[in-house]
């Protein structure tokens, strides 16, 4: 098949890159660090889902740097090799543009799962015959689900990187997106949170304040990210009949439902997008 | 001096070259229909209103100065960028709507290509091979053309010349029935750009397609059928290089070896039917004229007092010939190079 074909090459071209070499490393350090933080005392033990909901992963590793590592490794995927010349290789190959990207987007994202697997993995294992009573149903399950994050923001920069003609272009899209979804969003999400939350938001508004903020955090794949691994590591994911325990810090199933919806709707628009400008470009 | 042009055109032997030899079925359909084919970008035309057929299992060099439309006109047969206007056929298939059927039966050399820098030139043909949807035999392909020995580096480290010879491996993947090569000796040494013209010629009497471009006619004209020329985005000439010759007049130049001889001696010469000029540099005279005039000079000369010595004839210069068409006012820079004993001098045309 065309797009496997496209997506084995780029997955073979990209694990090679010296990026990925050195931001598999940087993430096994992290991850390591981490779990050397949280742990226990002596004679302790701690949970898996303890150790995965904490903010040092939760906030600080996953939802902070998986989407930066997506955004470097796939920011360039098609449009460096449009400015390099080698995109004429591919595509003097039966290849068509859509399989182009999107087997761009399985390549990175592959590419990627190896640092993301790797990091978690390994201090994992280190951790697991220590002091650490792991599920591994849960931990990798987890790590699936940071794969679906890391996805979905290599589906947003491909897309990002089919539309755009130029390199430099491809950088600021990329650094943009990074701030957009990262700091900014957290930033504007923190004042919203204190005026709809309490007062329930100005009557103009079609829509509730609380409901509102739902969509906020809904919309940004991190956020997404949260609702459905938080649900996942806690056993709630999916779970039926807790509508109104959302105090807890838990979601209604229909909330579980739009955010995975989300993570995959995120993983394909991004992409059709720049395919739609790919498909009309002069290379 | 140009004694080696006698050889022209001599590759596709007994193979049927046109409609007419084949009754226009099979395969020697045409493979390349341009028809009223314009592309601007903004307001540069890059190619104006083109009309051009390349018969199945032709071999046609696509001829021109950079910056004539000739990478143009091949980027538009692979969809690479779109005609403003005209209709692309390749194969018999829409060049753009069918793209794909297109090039899973082409083998490209494109023009402006990087490789994979990272991946071994194995990985590359696997990767064509993979794409074509079919198994083949890795090793063979690198080694005809030439790079098996280097088949496991990784092609950031491969010479131009060696990438130039991976990408023609990757394009020969799978026998194609077309093989588009834009500009494909560029990076390759004498010895390498004649290993080149070897596989086109083997290619074309497999009874592929070939249609490649040139700046440098000497690479052209040993092994094509037909040539094209292109100026400024328009066609100016197609024809066999036969043909063109006799376009241009068919004359010869005739070179005369005398003991001595003064612009007076050359006026007889000059009022000859059938003579366009005459030179002398005292020592030679250098008379262009049509064939059958020659031993009217050689009269003239001895009438005039001068003693020939000895004699020879060269036909009209291709190189002339192509800068008649390409290079309009004689812009042109010549650089030439023997590619070790084939028939080849190479004309380059500056930009």
């Amino acid at each position: 098949m065309s797009l496997e074909a496209v997506a084995r090459k780029d997955f073979q071209d990209a694990v090679r890159s010296r990026w990925l070499l050195g931001l598999t490393a940087f993430f096994v350090l992290l991850v390591s660090v981490v779990v050397y933080l949280v742990r226990p005392g002596a004679g302790q033990t701690l949970s898996t889902s303890a150790l995965l909901g904490s903010v040092f992963i939760r906030d600080a590793l996953v939802t902070t740097l998986i989407p930066l590592i997506a955004l470097v490794v796939s920011y360039n995927a098609v449009v460096g090799e449009r400015e390099s010349g080698s995109l004429k290789l591919l595509l003097a190959l039966p290849h068509s543009r859509a399989d182009v990207v999107f087997g761009k987007v399985v390549g990175r994202a592959g590419a990627i799962a190896v640092p993301v697997s790797v990091g978690f993995l390994l201090p994992g294992l280190v951790a697991a015959i220590g002091p650490l009573s792991l599920r591994p149903g849960t931990f990798v399950g987890y790590i699936l689900l940071t794969l679906l994050l890391s996805a979905a923001f290599v589906a947003i920069a491909v897309g990002f990187s089919s539309a755009v003609a130029s390199n430099r272009l491809a950088i600021g899209g990329a650094v943009g997106l990074y701030f957009l979804f990262v700091p900014l969003w957290g930033a504007i999400q923190f004042p919203l949170r204190l005026y709809l939350g309490t007062g329930g938001g100005p009557s103009w508004l079609p829509i509730a304040g609380s409901e509102l903020l739902r969509l906020l955090r809904l919309i940004n794949p991190t956020g997404s990210f949260k609702i459905v691994s938080g649900e996942f590591v806690s056993g709630t994911l999916f779970a039926a009949g807790q509508a109104g325990s959302e105090t807890a810090g838990q979601y209604a199933t229909q909330m579980e439902i739009a955010a995975f919806a989300m993570l995959v709707a995120w993983l394909l628009v991004p992409p059709l997008l720049g395919l739609w400008r790919f498909e009309g470009a002069d290379l | 001096m140009h004694d080696s042009y006698g050889n022209v055109c001599r590759v596709t032997d007994g193979l049927p070259k046109s409609k007419a030899e084949t009754g226009g079925i099979g395969r020697y359909m045409a493979a390349i229909e341009l028809d009223g084919v314009t592309k601007r970008y903004g307001d540069v035309t890059a190619v104006r209103d083109l009309d051009l057929t390349v018969e199945g299992g032709e071999v046609f060099g696509f001829l021109g100065p950079n910056g004539a439309g000739k990478s143009t006109t091949i980027n538009m047969l692979l969809d690479f960028v779109r005609p403003t206007s005209g209709s692309v056929r390749v194969l018999s298939r829409d060049a753009q709507a069918e793209s794909v059927a297109v090039r899973r039966r082409t083998g490209v050399l494109p023009e402006g290509y990087d490789v994979y820098e990272r991946l071994t030139g194995r990985q590359h043909v696997e990767f064509a091979m993979r794409s074509k949807e079919l198994d083949g035999d890795v090793d063979a392909v690198l080694e005809r053309v030439g790079i098996a020995d280097a088949a496991d580096r990784r092609a950031g480290g491969y010479s131009k010349g060696m990438r130039q010879r991976l990408v023609l491996g990757m394009a020969l993947v799978g026998e194609p029935e077309i093989l588009i090569l834009d500009e494909p000796s560029s990076g390759l040494d004498p010895a390498g750009a004649k290993e080149m013209r070897d596989i086109v010629r083997d290619e074309a009497e497999r009874g592929t397609t070939v249609f490649f471009s040139s700046h440098v006619l000497g690479q052209v004209e040993s092994v094509c059928d037909r040539v094209g020329i292109m100026r400024e985005g328009e066609l100016v000439a197609e024809d066999s290089i036969e043909g063109l010759r006799e376009a241009v007049g068919g004359e010869e130049q005739l070179v005369v070896t005398v003991d001595a001889a003064s612009e007076e001696d050359l006026e007889g010469v000059r009022a000859l039917a059938g003579v366009s000029s005459a030179a002398t540099d005292g020592g030679t005279v250098t008379v262009s004229c049509e064939s059958d005039a020659k031993t009217k000079v050689i009269g003239a000369l001895e009438d005039a007092g001068v003693t020939v010595k000895d004699f020879s004839t060269e036909e009209a210069s291709l190189e002339d010939l192509f800068l008649t068409y390409a290079g309009g006012d004689g812009a042109a820079a010549a650089a030439k190079s023997d590619d070790g004993g084939a028939a080849a001098t190479d004309t380059e045309v500056a930009e």
